[in-house]
């Protein structure tokens, strides 16, 4: 190679200049510039000292678009004897660094090669060989990574620790190399982004092109874990690409990877090595299986908070396409995809279509939903049709089936802010049948129809208002829903208020759905403040009143042991228990009833305040006539909902017979 | 100005409340079911978390959240379920702020809700804790 070196631009100036008695002889050379066509050198100056040491001083020297300052090559011992060069014992400096020492370099110079061995400063060993013309091949061994710090500075920060081999076949115009990582480890100061125990192995080639360098080359991730915040990673994915590098650019033409979990990687990009700008990158994932990937890549970035409660199913392939350094476009396809909590509160799939998504243009998003659940309640399929722009979402018309009927959205616009999703639209309940609603609640079979007109939908985190009303015609009078809030929706503190207002709820039925005995007569309730936690009441002000109007009103015998039999033992003293052996039914003038819940303790009051205590809770009227009174004014309301439980399971047993 | 001392007053107040909810039922008009589910449910969590405040790896933000500061200390297969952790709790505690807020009938309280307990969750963190501060994260 010494002698391949084309002095092209030879400005060889040969300055002898002998010291002074006292010092040594020596002999300084300034050659000025060399220039080959990987390699330049400026300023180039040797130095022979009279003991046989020399020194070979570059002040830049540049190998193809790298350049390094300050480059010193020493030699305790320069030999050149029949055209043999050696030097022994040597070191190498660049821009005031130690590099490398014990160094040995043994060249040819009739036959044109160079061996160069050397220990490097970090630690390593560096080998170099040049054969025949211009053939380079380097073999590096055991470079422990922690001495690159003091290169790379940046780097330092980073606590690299791990080695590399590395091996390098080099010709004019084609090369080989190959990359092993041992023992990686790295982490950032907050500990967002480290790895550990990472063996990594790369292995290409490239071949000179008429402009700049095809390569390709594979990369295998083979032991080892990673953290890249908010992703945890393990080894296993493997890639290889091929691609052009020219003037500083690395074109990336075409790269696939293997992932588990997911069928196909592809990508192409542009990357500017001098500006560090990713110019063009487009990625394709082609059939991804959302069981294996969710858990690990979707759910940590999109629900942290949910992770470990989601569950995953069906496929899903997609593009990001990003053009000088901004994200443009994302493209979505789902297939048969599921989402669901592990408690089984919420599931939706399968679904299928698309979610395109682009910077500057709206797009479309359908989807093909399959059917769902929330809570007890199963959805019908359905379809969304939204419009996405920017971090807007609006859906012009939205119908979930729900049994026979059905919620309807219309004009939905949700907007992504910092803080959550906001937005609001309006909402319709299309009539639901009681019976099946009643049923797959749980509850007993009732009659009639719920529906709602609630135009006052509005979104905002942590709350759900649906203003407007809902109507449910039950037991020939019907009940008015207003105020309905869903606060919390997502957490543990979800629940929903409401006020209610009942009319002329015919008690007939009323009791023979429940099993309570017999009432006739109707009456009308007001619940203010309703408070449902998981569907259960925790907090409201109740009054229930016999409503206006001329109607039968009679109580069973049965109805007035199971009123005695809520309020406990005792509770009821002044049921004139004499009557009730004697008649089937009695006449009431009226049916009273309040109660305050409040912290698991329901306040209870009726139709008057009795000397003693007490309270009418029914007034008797008619013949033969009774009233029933209250004492208990503090009772605890899950010991009032068991009982109340446990008189409808006695009752309801010889119904059934 | 005027809202703001009505608040202080209202938290001096709740915070009182809080107190004493150990020991007696007693003041349950503000310690709404929301609210109780919120504290058990952040109760049961401090469990785990307590082990991180102490090591570093999680610090009480300024803003009232819990943030990590430092996962460092913490294996990697394990620094994904902290976060898990971490979101959990922040959703927790701005839900909170929010019900705290509604339960004084004043939702648009919420912010000053979640400046005034920021305060208190960095007050009242333990000797090696970190919290942050203007200048950044500092050692208590």
């Amino acid at each position: 190679m010494v002698a391949a070196v084309r002095a092209a631009a030879v400005a060889i100036f040969l300055a002898c200049a002998w010291g002074s008695a006292a010092e040594a002889r020596s002999l300084t050379v300034d050659i000025g510039r060399l220039t080959h066509p990987q390699l330049r050198a400026e300023e180039l100056q040797m130095r022979l000292d009279g003991a046989g040491g020399a020194q070979l001083r570059a002040a830049r020297l540049a190998v193809e678009a790298q350049a390094v300052d300050a480059v010193a090559l020493e030699c305790a011992h320069l030999s050149l004897v029949d055209d043999r060069l050696r030097c022994v014992d040597g070191r190498l400096e660049a821009a005031g660094m130690l590099l490398g020492d014990a160094l040995q370099l043994a060249a040819d110079l009739a036959r044109q090669d160079l061996r160069v061995d050397a220990r490097l400063a970090g630690g390593g060993q560096l080998t170099v060989e040049v054969a025949e013309a211009a053939r380079l091949r380097a073999r590096l061994e055991a470079l422990p990574l922690a001495a690159v710090h003091a290169y790379w500075p940046q780097l330092a920060q980073w606590q690299v620790s791990g080695s590399v081999d590395g091996g390098l076949e080099l010709s004019a115009a084609a090369a080989q190399w190959s990359v092993q990582v041992r023992e990686l480890a790295f982490g950032s100061a907050d500990g967002l982004q480290a790895a550990e125990g990472v063996a990594l192995s790369l292995q290409g080639g490239g071949e000179a092109a008429a402009q700049g360098w095809h390569w390709r080359g594979a990369l295998a991730w083979t032991a080892g874990e990673a953290y890249l915040h908010p992703l945890y990673l393990t080894a296993g994915a493997r890639s290889s690409a091929n691609g052009r590098m020219v003037d500083g650019v690395l074109h990336v033409d075409a790269l696939s990877a293997h992932l588990e979990g997911v069928e196909r990687i592809d990508a192409r990009g542009r990357y500017d090595l001098r500006a560090q700008v990713l110019e063009e990158l487009a990625l394709s994932v082609s059939m991804a299986d959302l069981a294996v990937i969710g858990p690990r890549y979707l759910a940590p970035v999109l629900l942290p908070a949910q992770a470990d409660g989601l569950i995953f199913a069906g496929h899903a392939s997609g593009g990001v396409v990003i053009e000088h350094g901004e994200l443009q476009a994302i493209d979505l396809a789902v297939d048969a995809a599921g989402l669901s909590l592990a408690d089984g509160a919420l599931a939706f799939g399968p679904v299928s279509g698309a979610l395109p998504w682009r910077a500057a243009l709206p797009t479309r998003i359908v989807l093909d939903v399959g059917g769902g659940r929330w809570q007890k309640l199963a959805l019908g399929a359905f379809t969304v049709d939204a419009r996405a722009h920017g971090g807007e979402v609006v859906l012009e018309a939205l119908r979930i089936p729900l049994l026979d009927g059905a919620l309807a959205f219309s004009d939905l616009r949700l907007q992504r802010r910092e803080d959550g999703w906001h937005g609001g639209g309006s909402v319709v309940v299309e009539p639901i049948a009681m019976p099946l609603l009643s049923v797959a609640l749980g509850m007993p079979e009732m009659a009639g129809v719920l529906s709602a007109s609630l135009p006052g939908l509005r979104v905002d985190p942590g709350e759900i208002v649906l203003d407007g009303a809902l109507v449910v015609s039950v037991f020939d009078g019907y009940l008015m829903v207003t105020g309905l809030r869903v606060r919390e929706p997502f957490g543990v503190a979800s629940h929903l208020v409401a006020d209610i207002d009942a009319r002329n709820i015919d008690l007939a039925q009323l009791t023979e759905t429940f099993s309570f005995g017999s009432v006739s007569g109707h009456v009308d309730a007001h619940l203010l403040g309703l408070e449902l936690v998981r569907w259960r009441p925790v907090r409201f002000d109740a009054r229930v009143a016999s409503s206006p109007g001329r109607y039968p009103r009679r109580i069973s015998q049965r109805a007035v042991q199971n009123i005695g039999a809520l309020g406990g033992a005792g509770a009821m003293a002044a049921i004139q228990r004499s009557l009730l052996g004697f008649f089937d039914s009695f006449g009431y003038r009226e049916i009273g009833l309040s109660c305050v819940l409040r912290a698991g303790v329901c306040v209870m009051g009726g139709l008057d305040q009795r000397p003693g205590g007490g309270y009418a809770l029914v007034r008797g009227g008619g013949i033969p006539a009774l009233n029933v009174i209250g004492y208990n004014r503090r009772v605890d309301w899950h010991e009032l909902v068991d009982r109340l439980q446990r008189v409808i399971a006695s009752n309801a047993a010889p119904e059934i017979r | 100005m005027k809202i703001h001392a009505m608040l202080r007053a209202a938290l001096a107040a709740l915070f009182l409340a809080f107190a004493g909810v150990a020991a007696a039922q007693g003041n349950l008009e503000i310690n709404t079911p929301a609210i109780t589910a919120l504290q058990q449910s952040m109760q049961q969590r401090h469990a785990q978390l307590a082990p991180l405040y102490a090591s570093g790896a999680v610090g009480l933000a300024r803003d009232g959240t819990v943030a990590l500061r430092d996962a460092s200390s913490v294996p990697l297969a394990q620094r994904g379920q902290i976060n898990g952790l971490i979101a959990a709790e922040n959703a927790d505690r701005a839900a909170l702020y929010r019900e705290i807020a509604r339960a004084n009938g004043h939702p648009e309280w919420e912010a000053d809700v979640r400046a005034t307990f920021a305060q208190r969750w960095i007050d009242r963190a333990q000797p090696g804790w970190w919290v942050q501060g203007g200048g950044g994260w500092v050692k208590k």
